[in-house]
């Protein structure tokens, strides 16, 4: 754990885990609340992402050298630390699942529909953890790759969609009501949460300390802007209704995008670059999972709990995956009562608590 | 109670059961022990004594021991110590004199036949040494008594007679043997207990000539010989820097294979200098009879399928990679040279990107980068989308590739990795055989049993196009080893895609990206200057910018800076009147080169050719501030230009 990142490819890996899942799944529940307003609840959430972010490294500056897990070691103990690591594994676990669901039903439900879902999962399971055994750097640089791959997956979709783009279909805005659409972006939020999360556990791998909440932050931002494309587009060009139904927004709006009549299918092309964006989140969450694992079991390097963590992970993601209905159910009904107590009360709990015993946490070793 | 009767009680040949004897049982055991050990002995003995019958007796003799040993009074007991140590040389030349016609103490020479040259020997070893040596004593007689400059020993004789440049003194049998092995002479001198090692080192070798695997355009034709020093010279004439170092050492015990390290001090990173100096020192093994036996013993990924160091047979690229902070590792007896540290994309470049117009190195480059990804995926992409998605081929060509396929019995992925393996083992026939019948092979391979194969319906036509444009794909990269990495990765790629579908091809593609991504070269990210991106050397990667505005070197090195600013060429202003109008030191540089072209005294260049040199001049001359830029332009003064014409 001694290698250390920029800030550079922090921020890129901000962007990647903000949007694999934002720019379909999150947009298709959305759409199904708040209807045509999906794009102001995403920069809503956005915002919300920013300032949970903002708070994070708060937390995690008072001791640059420690994670949020271990700040909690330092100050309440080994045991409640522990318990708070046994959440964060929690919440990784499900985000986990959550980009699993995406991850195989991009693939299984519009290239691959005869293949066993096992054979996602195992993808899901060996790729990322081949990435995390070469540590955080080499992650960090895919994200990097992660990010122009997003770039040009939003290029690619500007050019085969703007031209059926209707911006009457985003009008009138908050038609579902403000409030709705306030409590709808606890959708994204789940989003950002994995981004904050993972930040709580990897910023003190961040070269420059004082360039951390510019990182961060300005990750989460960027990262906002290039995933509203998709709201709008979807909006603009789908409707809401239509984007509602889908389980997959992003693919059905990729499928009808078209570049003169040579090229009027290639979201295969848009999905190879769709799968580096995601696989770097399956890569960040299985190593995140694997720091709250080890600090669970008490283990100084996470290597050693690498296989077991993904085993777990990849376990009851396949549970989940091979009912659409449960897999949906869970995203939509619980997945934001879990994620975001987790998400938002333990950084705040470590800024509380940080603030009381501000004296013991910074001697602690 | 069962295992203790078991123990006790021991099965008789009657079949009864008796008490177990334990003073039998030591009685037994210590008769087994001496048979066992007299049987050992008695093996090893006979083993030995076949070898002293084998071998003539000589392998008694501990060969490492009468190295260790240190040189001798006694001429007859060194020359003896010579012949047993090499005994059984055909090519060893013993050659026994007397310096001074015999007035002198006797001498031995010895020197390897064919590693040494008889005339360097001859002019510069006997002749000083027997006649040249009486006419100095005649000479000197006439005031000085001849016995004053008798030779005491190696170091006057090495001072006083010896004429030849090289000559080193060796106080131990193992210099002594190592420089006789090296093509060295080793004269013994009777009653002096050091030897004398003479630079008589010449053999037949290639001369310079244009490399095979490295062929440019434009540029130079010379590549590397076999000859280590002939390949030191061909830098050293590149790079005339007294900074320029070479460091040297021998690696292998038993091919004692010489090893030069080439680097500028104060461009290359002393720390990679150390570790490269480091990996080489810590190579033990018996024999490096290539540089490829290096590239293996120093590398950082030896398990990976990419080269963490870059191979080139020409000079030129060496030099320019010096230049740029790199260290290059020459090894005797082959032309590859290695160089360290190197990235991927350094395999996509050829030398003469850097000597054509900007506009064409850049071009050719996109081109070759193409290529990589072509050669790369081609043939997978074309598996996964006619096995698993043919809803993303256009219908119009979805209809094409289906027609073609009608008849072929096999499946795309059979199909294809039976194309690919032909099309490998024609091109490694090609490559074996004989240059006029390795053509044949390749021309009969690609038409004849290409098109056999489609008429026989065996391949479809679309199959022999996508493997034909794999193939032309992969020739069009420059490096042969990163040519030879994507060839090897192609086919795990192709057998996911065409079990996997999409998912296959993404998976591989980003386990060969992880891979990629975590290798470095000696230190270095591999995939750098893209991944960690470089801004800085982001001038000299995708595309190849003007020289102008190549300011600073590549991120490895330790000074980064290459040239002075301002280095873009600037045409004189029109005055109005269909004149130029020149700046001072142009309009004089312009009489100057009128004057020169009309017959000027020690000058026999034109115009055009002075002006050649000023620009190279100016950018021989490495200036980042505004007085070196200043000094820069007054490089171009005429008086300058001339002298260094």
């Amino acid at each position: 754990m001694t290698t250390k990142i920029t800030t550079a490819m922090f921020m890129a890996l901000v962007i990647n885990l903000g949007f694999a899942k934002g720019i379909g799944l999150t947009q298709g529940i959305m759409a199904r609340e708040s209807e045509n307003d999906i794009w102001i609840a995403t920069i809503l959430s956005v915002l919300q992402g920013a300032v949970l972010m903002l708070i994070t490294v708060w937390v995690i500056r008072r001791r640059p050298d420690m994670t949020i897990l271990e700040q909690f070691d330092a100050i309440v103990g080994k045991w409640i630390g522990k318990v708070m690591a046994l959440l964060a594994f929690v919440f990784f676990l499900g985000a986990y699942i959550a980009i699993l669901i995406t991850f195989v039903y991009h693939f299984m439900d519009y290239f691959l529909p005869e293949f066993p879902v096992w054979m996602f999962v195992l993808a899901a399971v060996a790729i990322p953890v081949y990435a995390v055994f070469h540590g955080l750097e080499v992650t960090a640089r895919i994200a990097v790759l992660g990010v122009f791959s997003i770039v040009a997956l939003n290029l690619l979709i500007m050019v085969g969609s703007l031209k059926d783009v209707e911006l009457d279909r985003l009008l009138p805005v908050f038609e579902t009501g403000f409030w709705n659409t306030v409590a709808t972006t606890r959708h994204y939020d789940t989003d950002w949460a994995m981004a904050t999360m993972t930040a709580g556990m990897i910023l003190p791998l961040v070269n420059d300390t004082k360039s951390w909440a510019k990182g961060a932050v300005g990750g989460v931002l960027y990262g906002g802007i290039l995933v509203l494309l998709w709201p709008i587009l979807e909006c603009g060009v789908l409707s809401a209704p239509q984007t509602g139904h889908y389980i997959v927004a992003c693919m059905q709006m990729a499928r009808s995008a078209q570049v003169g009549l040579f090229l009027h299918r290639y979201e295969m092309i848009m999905i190879a670059f769709f799968g580096i964006s995601l696989l770097v989140q399956l890569m960040l969450l299985i190593f995140c999972a694997s720091l709250a694992g080890s600090h669970v079991m008490g283990m100084k390097d996470y290597r050693g709990v690498v296989i077991p963590v993904s085993l777990i992970l990849g376990g009851s993601g396949y549970f989940v995956v091979l009912n659409h209905n449960r897999a949906m159910s869970l995203l939509t009904n619980n997945w934001p009562v879990i994620a975001l107590p987790i998400a938002i009360g333990l950084p705040l709990l470590g800024w509380l608590l940080g603030l009381m015993f501000k004296k013991k946490l910074a001697a602690a070793a | 109670m069962y295992l203790h009767n078991r123990l006790s009680l021991v099965r008789c040949y009657d079949g009864s059961r008796r008490p177990f004897c334990f003073v039998t049982f030591i009685v037994t055991y210590f008769v087994m022990f001496i048979v066992t050990f007299f049987g050992a002995f008695l093996l090893h003995f006979s083993l030995r004594v076949g070898g002293w019958f084998s071998n003539g007796g000589s392998n008694v003799v501990d060969v490492q021991e009468l190295l260790d040993h240190h040189i001798f009074h006694d001429l007859g007991e060194n020359v003896g110590r010579v012949k047993t140590i090499l005994v059984k040389n055909a090519d060893l030349v013993q050659r026994d004199f007397s310096v001074r016609e015999a007035a002198g103490p006797a001498c031995t020479l010895f020197y390897i036949d064919g590693l040494s040259n008889n005339m360097l020997i001859d002019a510069g070893v006997l002749r000083p040494l027997i006649i040249d040596s009486v006419l100095r004593d005649r000479i000197a007689g006439s005031t000085d008594s001849g016995r004053e400059h008798r030779p005491a020993g190696p170091h006057q004789t090495a001072e006083r007679l010896l004429i030849n440049p090289e000559v080193k003194f060796a106080d131990t049998y193992q210099k002594a043997i190592d420089g006789l092995l090296a093509g060295e002479s080793l004269l013994f001198i009777d009653g002096v207990d050091e030897a004398l090692l003479v630079g008589t080192k010449g053999w037949e070798s290639r001369s310079p000539g244009e490399t095979a695997t490295e062929v440019v355009i434009r540029g130079p034709r010379d590549g590397f010989t076999e000859n280590i020093r002939t390949n030191t010279s061909l830098i050293r004439r590149r790079i005339k820097d007294p900074m320029f170092r070479l460091e040297s050492l021998q690696i292998g015990t038993r091919t004692k294979t010489f090893v030069n390290v080439v680097y500028i001090e104060g461009i290359a990173k002393q720390e990679l200098v150390d570790e490269v100096m480091t990996r080489l020192e810590s190579i033990q093994v018996d024999s490096v009879l290539e540089s490829g036996y290096l590239e293996e013993l120093i590398s950082d990924a030896p398990w990976s399928p990419f080269r963490t160091v870059k191979l080139t047979e020409r000079p030129d690229v060496v030099a320019a990679a010096i230049l740029e902070g790199r260290v290059a590792i020459l090894t005797d007896s082959t032309p590859f040279v290695l160089v360290a540290p190197t990235s991927f994309w350094e395999g996509l470049m050829a030398s003469d990107d850097y000597y054509s117009h900007f506009y064409l190195g850049t071009f050719s480059r996109i081109i070759r980068y193409i290529a990589f990804i072509v050669s790369l995926t081609l043939s997978s992409i074309y598996v996964m989308l006619v096995s698993f998605h043919q809803e993303m081929i256009p219908t119009e060509l979805a209809l094409s590739v289906a027609a073609g396929r009608e008849t072929v019995p096999f499946p795309v992925l059979v199909e294809v990795l039976g194309m690919e393996t032909a099309f490998e083992l024609m091109r490694e026939a090609g490559l074996r055989m004989p240059r006029p019948i390795g053509q044949a092979v390749s021309i009969v391979g690609s038409l004849i049993i290409g098109q056999a194969a489609v008429q026989a319906g065996l391949v479809s036509p679309i199959m022999v196009i996508v493997v034909a444009v794999t193939g032309i794909s992969s020739f069009a990269i420059p490096s042969y080893s990163t040519s030879f990495t994507i060839r090897l990765l192609r086919f795990p790629i192709i057998i996911a895609s065409g079990t996997l579908g999409l998912l296959g091809f993404v998976g591989a593609m980003f386990v060969i990206t992880v891979h990629a991504l975590s290798l470095r070269s000696f230190g270095e990210p591999f995939l750098a200057p893209m991944i960690p991106f470089q801004p800085s050397d982001q001038k000299d990667a995708l595309v190849r910018s003007p020289w102008w505005m190549l300011k600073s070197r590549p991120w490895i090195a330790k000074d980064v800076t290459r040239q002075g600013n301002d280095q873009m060429p600037k045409a004189p202003k029109n005055n109005g009147s269909g004149k130029a109008d020149l700046a001072p030191d142009e309009k004089a540089s312009d009489g100057q080169s009128h004057k020169s072209a009309q017959g000027k005294p020690g000058s026999d260049h034109g115009d055009s050719k002075s002006s050649a040199s000023s620009g190279q001049q100016k950018r021989a001359q490495p200036a980042g501030t505004g007085e070196q830029k200043d000094k820069t332009r007054r490089s171009r003064k005429p008086k300058k230009i001339l002298g260094g014409a």
